[in-house]
């Protein structure tokens, strides 16, 4: 029992015979909520073999988040995690199925394609560029496909997202946890810049550039 | 009021009588697009009588992307990479057969070392894609430890590729002229080491699963689709050799290096889906009969023999290559106007021939035993709709 309660959020105060827990509900509840997620078997492509199968599978073992718990049903699950491309035609059947969850109800993007259409996202005339198009998304998980530890930690995200998260009086109120913070003396436009140039730069490329600034393709070049 | 009885047998057959105070009433059931057995999301409508099967149609579309369209605006160096998120549990056998098409239409020339690497990887996925088919078959079956075991062996193959490849599912190697890298120093130790742990595993899963009476009663018998039929449906791989045709392209028309290796086509004889179950796990055995001829003798030379930044151009015409993928035969035609993008490029894909068999194994059976025999065929739903 001990590590159960040491675990638990609140303040313990021992007493002859037992210990007495000061805590708020919503810290109760939330932290409860964090540690049983139930996801919904959903995979529409490449994703659902990492990110639903490896991750559930021996080596990783989705059991130590204890969300191992998957269901087919949406009305048993808690957890929605988009493993794969929407296309138009699943659209609809994406927004049936999350509207079947019951509240509340968290929503992973998993993989680029469900992040903005990733592969598909030019050119394609069916694929939806984002699952967040459909329904609102509480994490991403980037990669094509994420690996089962990129997963994890996009798990682990959103368990922190629900124990700082809502409360009972302000259901659907959420607050996203900052994981990431600039650097000092950065600023997101200097970002932006950074980006476009870098990208203006590999948009042209010349063979001679190339050589020059790869020295490990210039060895390989000098034989053709 | 009488009460008519049928017998068992006229039930399966399907003539049950109408007049009966019995008689049951057909009636639909739509099984997907989002269930758990149907591996992605394909959905099928059922007309059903009581639990007998009479009719199974697969309805597609719910992850059509367009793949071949967009292969119309890129290179043919970027449709490879489209062609991973295929089957992608057959990744790098998807690189090849377009790599196979544009080096064929290009005159593009290979060396050994290059063949080699590409039959050697391709088996080994062979491997992984069959192991990842027998955890999910167990599990579809409702056993849910062959899941862990399949699984687990899988993720040592995940590593090789890793080390050699950087990516565990959606490998974009094989390319036109070459493979991306040369392989990792420790390639070889490792597929030796695994193919050592993997003999004995592969006996330890025909205890678990093979030879479990529960299993061969379930399998046995159901699900037949005969030679016939397979063919005419354009039924490939392991559901067509199931059925009794010795059909594989790496014997008929062998590429890469299959022609200097000795390997044995596993045959089934009923078409049911204990020999659809039964060719696949000679399949593992065969493809490591494959590796270890030719990961002692892997040629030396160069990895790539065109520049990287490369542009390819096709002659004009129609060009057209196959490979035999872990589920059959991919085909690739390619219309080309001369220029760096196709003008029209279409996948003849093995997953899509192969669902169509299910309404001939399906008809006139029980639902029960739908599940089994849609996890026999071993579809990739994004390889169907593309």
């Amino acid at each position: 029992m001990g590590v159960i309660t040491d675990k638990l959020p609140g303040v313990l105060e021992p007493l002859p015979g037992g210990s007495v827990l000061v805590t708020a509900v919503d810290q109760l509840i939330n932290w409860s909520r964090s540690n049983s997620l139930w996801p919904l078997t959903f995979g529409t492509s490449c994703c659902a073999i990492e990110v639903m199968m490896a991750t559930g599978a021996a080596r990783h073992d989705l059991a130590r988040f204890g969300a191992e718990v998957a269901r087919p049903s949406p009305r048993q699950a808690d957890l929605l995690v988009i493993a794969g491309t929407i296309v138009k035609r699943m659209a609809p059947r994406l927004r049936t199925l999350y509207e079947q969850m019951a509240e509340p109800r968290y929503v992973m993007a998993t993989g680029s394609c469900a992040i903005c259409g990733g592969p598909f996202m030019y050119h394609s005339y069916t694929t939806i560029r984002g699952a967040d198009e459909i329904i609102p998304v509480d994490v991403y998980v980037p990669g094509c496909p994420p690996r089962p530890e990129a997963f994890f930690y996009g798990l682990l995200t959103l368990q922190k997202m629900i124990k700082e998260g809502e409360s009972i009086r302000h259901p659907g109120e959420r607050r996203r946890p900052v994981l990431a913070a600039l650097p000092e003396g950065m600023t997101l436009d200097d970002i932006r810049k950074e980006m476009q140039d870098l990208l203006s730069h590999d948009a042209n490329v010349t063979m001679a550039d190339a050589v020059a600034d790869g020295a490990h393709y210039s060895a390989e070049l000098k034989d053709f | 009021m009488s009460v008519h009885v049928s017998t068992l047998q006229a039930r399966i057959s399907g003539e049950s009588t109408a007049s009966s105070p019995l008689s049951t009433e057909e009636y639909f059931v739509n099984m997907g697009p989002q269930h758990p057995s149907t591996h992605g999301v394909l959905r099928l409508v059922l007309r059903l009588d009581g639990e007998t099967v009479r009719e199974v149609v697969p309805v597609l579309g719910y992850i059509h992307r367009g793949i071949e369209k967009m292969g119309e605006h890129g290179n043919y160096r970027q449709f490879v990479h489209l062609v991973d998120r295929m089957d992608y549990l057959s990744a790098l056998a998807n690189n090849w057969a377009v790599t196979m098409v544009v080096e064929k239409a290009a005159k593009m020339e290979t060396n050994e070392r290059i063949e080699a690497i590409r039959t050697l990887v391709c088996e080994l996925q062979r491997i992984q894609s069959h192991l990842l088919w027998w955890g999910v078959f167990g599990m579809d079956l409702g056993g849910f430890t062959p899941f862990f075991y399949g699984l687990r062996d899988r993720e040592q193959i995940c590593d090789i590729f890793e080390k050699t490849i950087g990516a565990r599912l959606t490998m974009n190697y094989i390319q036109p002229g070459g493979v991306m890298f040369d392989i990792h120093p420790e390639f070889v130790k490792d597929v030796k080491a695994f193919l050592s742990y993997l003999k004995p595993k592969l006996v330890e899963y025909d205890a678990l699963l093979t030879e479990n009476v529960i299993i061969q009663e379930r399998l046995r018998g159901i699900g037949r689709l005969s030679a016939a039929r397979a063919i005419a449906l354009g039924a490939t791989g392991p559901v067509l050799r199931a059925s009794g045709v010795a059909h594989d392209l790496r014997k008929s028309e062998p590429y890469g290096l299959y022609a200097q290796v000795d390997f044995d086509v596993p045959v089934g004889t009923d078409g049911d889906c204990w020999d659809r179950y039964w060719v696949r796990m000679e399949e593992i055995r065969q493809s490591i009969r494959i590796i270890e001829q030719l990961i002692d003798n892997i040629p030396e030379g160069k990895t790539f023999l065109v520049k990287p930044a490369a542009k390819i151009k096709v002659p004009a015409g129609i060009h057209y290559s196959h490979l035999e993928t872990a589920r059959g035969v991919l085909g690739v035609l390619l219309v080309s106007n001369g220029k760096e993008s196709p003008y029209r490029i279409h996948c003849r894909t093995p997953n899509f021939n192969n669902l169509w068999c299910i309404g001939e194994m399906a008809t006139g059976g029980r639902i029960g035993d739908l599940v089994a025999m849609l996890s026999s065929i071993d579809i990739v739903v994004p390889d169907i709709d593309r």
